[in-house]
């Protein structure tokens, strides 16, 4: 069981079994497994280079998170 | 006619109107609902896919059949980010249009957009603070180029299997944004590049999304104009809603259709561009309206003969308005039909066989206004024969089936593939309300009004027990509309449907 958590502008991201939860909610992600790339719905338009940046991302630029 | 110009080249008065509608339909919610509209879509049913293009060909239509509403001008079109000429000096970005960028968090301060006049939205609907900008922030790259512009039209077929983000080579993701490594990330730069509310899925807070999206739509048009041999991909084989003929998500009833077959030729759907490319032909604004022996709706068979083997013969179909059709051959020979259209004989959207009595073909379909063609033929290349061909209109609309609040489930069926049912009903006070299908069916339940048939308010797939719909949602008083279809286009089964206050 792999756990990894963060606290970033004040919210909690927590990395679990290949599960990403922002302040305890799950968020859906995509792996492009041949470019090794992560998205989500939240931020459509991008792909980032791993779990965490995604994450990061999504509580800057979406409004569910940076309200 | 929606003409659609530069965004650059619009005059005071031009810009003034545009502003005022859309300030408008913020006022009265509407902007917001096309906002949620985008956010709240399948992700993956309208990004990273064939439906990508003709998605968001429809959704900026229906915008613009608003801002023509709301400004009494039937002419007016949404302006498009020319993007070559559109980096920060553009006018496009001067105050008296979209303003321009955000400050140093990136609040956008200045324009009709600006902090404490416009308010974005998050993906339920709440206010959450004002648009935000940041010009350049999240990529290194410029915008596209003309010479870039030139290089994607070249770029054939329209798409590829797998019908996603890794499709090459395919002209809609490569002008989507995911073959970046030899150009431009085209549409996704546009978001990048402009950034803050231009990223998340609610987009459409940014009125630049659309004026962003009316380029992508113009580049599929023009390349559309200079390979008419090109079509959209695929006709089959894809996710339920990617195919030609699939309802797309999403996208509510209309004067046009839900399916990507339904916008494919912009000028038929009433638009035009100020200027096209050099090199882009111009469109014919009706192709071919004089092929094929007129085939008139209603009006009993034809007769004719297949008189040599291997000859085809051509009708041509002018539907006036959207509604089923049924395309049929009759008598002692075995016909195959392929149906056409609209307004292209080149454009195949389906075809059939054995469908009617005995040997012969028969096509039954939602067509959208448009002049369509059939093209009859023998089954076998060899065969001659004589055969009679009609189209129908579906029998008039008999009044639509009322469901009562709180009454017992009212028991139906998707008795045909592609078949959609529609119910009313009144609400008479405002409470929340659940509208819920059972039984053994993968239903989708559409809800629209409030008495409005083609105003959608909610989707929902699977919320209901096992495969079944269901909506809970507070409702004000008026009268609603419920749609429902099998998940599957290409499934039947009985359901049962009821409306209750709880």
């Amino acid at each position: 069981m792999s756990s990894r958590q963060l606290t970033y502008k004040n919210h909690t991201i927590v990395i679990e079994n290949g599960h990403l939860f922002i302040d305890q909610k799950e968020i859906e992600y995509e792996l492009d497994h041949e470019r090794q790339k992560w998205s989500s719905w939240y931020l459509p338009y991008t792909q980032y280079d791993s779990l965490g940046e995604l994450a990061k991302a999504i509580i800057v630029d979406t409004d569910e998170f940076n309200a | 006619m929606a003409l659609r110009k530069d965004a650059n080249t619009l005059t005071s008065s031009e810009r003034r109107e545009l502003v005022n509608a859309i300030l408008q339909l913020k006022a009265d919610g509407i902007y917001d609902r096309f906002v949620l509209r985008h956010a709240n879509a399948n992700m993956m049913s309208i990004h990273r896919c064939p439906a990508f293009l003709p998605w968001h060909r429809r959704y900026l239509w229906d915008l613009e059949q608003e801002l023509q509403r709301v400004s009494g001008n039937p002419n007016l079109g949404i302006p498009y980010w020319n993007w070559p000429s559109g980096a920060e000096n553009a006018s496009m970005w001067n105050d008296d249009l979209l303003g321009g960028n955000g400050n140093t968090q990136g609040i956008v301060t200045s324009g009709p957009f600006r902090q404490g006049q416009w308010q974005v939205v998050n993906s339920s609907g709440v206010a959450s603070g004002p648009l935000r900008r940041q010009f350049g922030q999240g990529t290194s790259r410029n915008l596209p180029t003309v010479a870039e512009l030139e290089q994607l039209l070249q770029t054939t077929p329209f798409d590829s299997s797998p019908w996603n983000m890794r499709s090459e080579p395919s002209f809609r993701n490569r002008l989507e944004g995911w073959l970046s490594n030899s150009g431009p990330a085209y549409h996704n730069l546009g978001h990048v590049w402009v950034g803050g509310s231009m990223l998340p899925m609610t987009s459409p807070n940014d009125p630049v999304f659309f004026m962003h999206h009316c380029m992508v739509d113009k580049l599929w048009h023009e390349w559309q104009l200079r390979l008419p041999n090109q079509s959209y991909q695929p006709l089959s084989g894809a996710p339920f809603g990617q195919n030609q003929n699939d309802p797309m998500s999403n996208t509510p009833a209309a004067s046009i259709g839900r399916r990507p077959a339904d916008v494919l030729d912009s000028t038929a759907i009433g638009i035009e561009y100020d200027q096209l490319l050099p090199g882009t032909p111009n469109p014919t604004p009706t192709p071919e309206p004089l092929r094929g022996t007129p085939l008139t709706i209603d009006t009993g068979p034809i007769t004719a003969q297949i008189s040599r083997p291997g000859e085809h013969d051509l009708y041509r179909i002018v539907v006036p308005r959207f509604a089923e059709y049924v395309i049929e051959t009759s008598g002692n020979s075995d016909t195959f039909m392929t149906l056409f259209g609209p307004n292209s004989t080149l454009n195949e959207i389906t075809r059939n066989d054995d469908g009617g009595v005995n040997l012969n073909s028969k096509i039954t379909l939602n067509l959208s206004a448009g002049t369509y063609y059939a093209d009859i033929r023998l089954y076998s290349s060899a065969a001659i024969g004589e055969y009679a061909i009609s189209v129908t209109s579906a029998a008039e609309e008999t009044s639509t089936p009322q469901l009562t609040v709180d009454a017992p489930a009212t028991s139906a069926a998707i008795s045909v593939r592609n078949e959609s049912d529609i119910y009313r009903f009144n609400v008479t006070r405002r409470a929340y309300h659940t509208i819920e299908t059972t039984g053994p069916t993968d239903t989708y339940l559409s809800l629209f009004g409030p008495n409005d048939e083609t105003l959608l308010i909610q989707e929902d797939d699977d919320s209901g027990s096992v495969y079944n719909s269901r909506i809970r949602r507070i409702l004000s008083v008026g009268e609603y509309y419920a749609r429902v279809r099998h998940y599957s286009s290409a499934a039947t089964g009985s359901y049962a449907i009821s409306v209750s206050r709880r």
